[in-house]
């Protein structure tokens, strides 16, 4: 039973990290951080929801935080000087709420513990037959359209000239990356799931020198941090989510050193 | 080949252009001067179909510019400003020469040996083929825009549009850049586009010059140009200007009324 659970959380735990690497790429790259920060945070007032009417449904997580992701996307893509108190002020709002709604439900303390750090119990068959999915239409995008991101990472207005939708791509970009953050906060929790947003490209960028090697080092090290993480958790009896970021972080600080020493 | 007619942009109700009606000839050369905030940036940007002019229309051989740019890829090589470009991205000088050559699943593409030797044929031109596997951003500012300059190449363009060519690169290498993008243009009948602040470089090399600080002040220099009165109307006050003849064959220094 046990094993079932543990196999389960690293499946889904593979399948999502290796897809969030590849969008931590772009990003890290696109010094977006804080929007990823903002729109994990923003799906509490969703998962609240769900708990005050007794559904496990990913609806309403999955809406608070796509339309928090449109509205942080629109204000990056206005280039709007506020953008930062935008995100900040969906943040607090979605917390708040998050938090008046859990207090009035039952269980309060420990809901909003399994929320923002993650519970691997509660992981179940129906999550991991949607993290395939999720998967598998996620990095097709992602692959798919790769060079059309690096190109509007690159500079934007090529990118437009070159004839891609960049408006279209962006929104599309922003709404993968909901979709699997919310289905990552089962597992790692709200909070944890923002160091699959930026741990993978730095420690990919620790290792390597070419966005190949970032990506495909980020995705590697993103595999090897939620074995780590879910084995040292059953083995010391630990949370899964904390001790999968710790796992993480610790790779880090190897591809860190690696770093130093290499140059 | 381009035509602007009558074109305004405003940004919250402040004119950034106005009445800017010009022509540029196929095969052309034309230099744009103007202060900071002139405008320059913006009038490259309306004829890349970037920004929508608020009244008046640009037409690139008969179409609006980003129906034609959509309808002929290749067609235009743009060079933007510096600055405005991720110089942090871990690709090479090869990945940022082919960027805007996009390929489907590009993560897992390898390159052409044609694209490699046209890789290759442009930055020797511009005098970095020994760079071609350096990463960009260990590159120095004269060198990324080098690398710049060989993606603006890289698919034979017929209409170049440049925005501050010369941005980062010293003063030797400076003269070589001229030399190359009038090779380019009359060699290979590329028409050029050019902003730049180097008004004794402009005024040696292009064919035509368009002074512009919101409105045009003037278009090309002609033999009995008042330059004291344009600069001045141009750049709001006196200026030192070296006036280049052929070849800078005859250079004089102009010292302006105070």
């Amino acid at each position: 039973m046990i094993w079932d659970i543990l196999i389960r959380a690293f499946i889904i735990g593979a399948l999502l990290s290796v897809l969030l690497s590849v969008i931590s790429y772009f990003v890290v790259m696109r010094k977006m951080t804080f929007a990823g920060v903002g729109i994990a945070h923003s799906a509490f007032g969703g998962i609240a929801l769900n708990f005050l009417l007794g559904f496990t449904t990913y609806a309403f997580p999955l809406f608070f935080s796509i339309v928090a992701s449109l509205i942080i996307a629109f204000m990056y893509k206005r280039g709007n000087m506020t953008e930062d108190s935008a995100i900040d002020l969906i943040f607090i709002f979605s917390m708040a709420f998050g938090v008046f709604i859990l207090s009035i439900s039952d269980g309060y303390s420990a809901n909003m513990l399994g929320i923002l750090f993650g519970n691997i119990l509660s992981v179940n068959n129906g999550d991991l037959y949607l993290s395939v999915v999720v998967f598998i239409f996620g990095l097709t995008f992602m692959s798919y359209y790769f060079s059309h991101f690096q190109l509007i990472t690159y500079n934007e207005e090529l990118a437009e000239i070159s004839g891609i939708k960049t408006t279209l791509l962006y929104y599309l970009f922003w709404l993968v990356l909901s979709v699997v953050i919310v289905l990552s906060i089962k597992l790692i929790g709200i909070i944890l799931v923002n160091a699959f947003l930026v741990l993978p490209t730095l420690v990919g960028l620790n290792i390597s020198r070419n966005y190949k090697g970032v990506v495909l080092t980020a995705a590697i090290s993103s595999v090897l941090s939620i074995a780590a993480g879910i084995s040292a958790s059953y083995a010391l009896n630990t949370p899964a989510g904390a001790t999968i970021v710790l796992a993480y972080v610790t790779i880090w600080i190897f591809s860190l050193i690696y770093k130093k020493i290499k140059t | 080949m381009i035509k602007f007619k009558n074109i305004n942009v405003k940004f919250n109700e402040k004119s950034i252009l106005k009445d800017i009606n010009v022509s540029i000839k196929t095969g052309e050369f034309l230099g744009i001067l103007g202060p900071n905030g002139a405008g320059k940036t913006t009038f490259i940007k309306v004829l890349l179909g970037l920004i929508e002019p608020t009244s008046g229309v640009v037409l690139i051989k008969g179409k609006k510019p980003k129906e034609f740019l959509m309808q002929n890829k290749g067609f235009v090589g743009y060079l933007p400003q510096h600055a405005i470009v991720n110089w942090n991205l871990p690709i090479r000088v090869i990945d940022a020469v082919l960027i805007d050559n996009i390929k489907p699943f590009g993560l897992f593409r390898k390159y052409k040996k044609k694209e490699l030797e046209k890789v290759h044929y442009w930055l020797e031109k511009f005098g970095i083929e020994n760079k071609m596997y350096n990463y960009i951003r260990e590159l120095s500012g004269g060198q990324q825009q080098r690398v710049s300059l060989s993606r603006c190449m890289i698919n034979n363009p017929k209409l170049l549009i440049l925005d501050e060519p010369n941005t980062a690169i010293d003063a030797v290498y400076n003269v070589k850049l001229y030399d190359i993008l009038k090779e380019i243009n009359k060699e290979k009948k590329v028409t050029i586009v050019m902003v730049s602040h180097d008004i004794g470089a402009v005024t040696a090399y292009v064919d035509e010059v368009m002074c512009l600080n919101v409105k045009i002040h003037c278009h090309n220099f002609a033999n009995n140009i008042d330059y004291s009165t344009v600069i001045k109307n141009l750049y709001g006050e006196d200026m030192n200007i070296v006036v280049h003849g052929d070849e800078c064959k005859n250079c004089t220094v102009n010292r302006l009324k105070q």
